[in-house]
């Protein structure tokens, strides 16, 4: 039944590791990193482990936003 | 059963964009559009009432992530 639907998430996962691996600017390796993140949460969730992914869903963006301001301090 | 299949269709498309525009720009909407399909799978994938929260903790999460990631594109890459 939901064969389909973890196909497609790991498509995300490997589609945000390519994009994150080849990009050059830092902007567009976050932005493959976010997709690659968005990948991993169906498989958190389907296994049934609904707390460690609410607690995922709440700490990963801090991490992009840490990774934000070194951007921010490299360019300027 | 049809609508979890229509999120994942339209998850893989919009990843697929994003890697092909070339403006960082323009890739922003698209990481919106796969944050919101992925939260649509979050909710219909297991039949249990705590995933609502899930969903809602992951669509605050991810639209702040993004959000962040632009406001700090648009005011970051000028240099004065």
């Amino acid at each position: 039944m939901n064969d389909i639907v973890m196909f497609a998430s790991g498509a995300l996962i490997l589609i945000g590791t390519a994009a994150a691996i080849l990009n050059r600017d830092p902007f567009d390796k976050l932005i493959s990193l976010s997709v690659l993140i968005a990948g991993v949460f169906p498989f958190i969730v389907e296994r049934g482990f609904l707390d460690v992914a609410i607690a995922t869903a709440l700490i990963a963006p801090l991490s992009t936003i840490f990774i934000l301001m070194v951007c921010r301090r490299v360019q300027v | 059963m049809i609508a979890i299949y229509v999120c994942a269709v339209i998850a893989v498309y919009a990843a697929l964009r994003v890697i092909i525009e070339r403006n960082t720009m323009r890739k922003l909407p698209f990481l919106n559009v796969v944050s919101f399909a992925v939260t649509g799978i979050i909710a219909l994938l297991l039949p249990h009432p705590i995933t609502i929260a899930v969903a809602a903790a992951y669509f605050v999460g991810s639209t702040l992530e993004s959000n962040a990631i632009a406001s700090t594109w648009a005011g970051g890459i000028k240099k004065p």
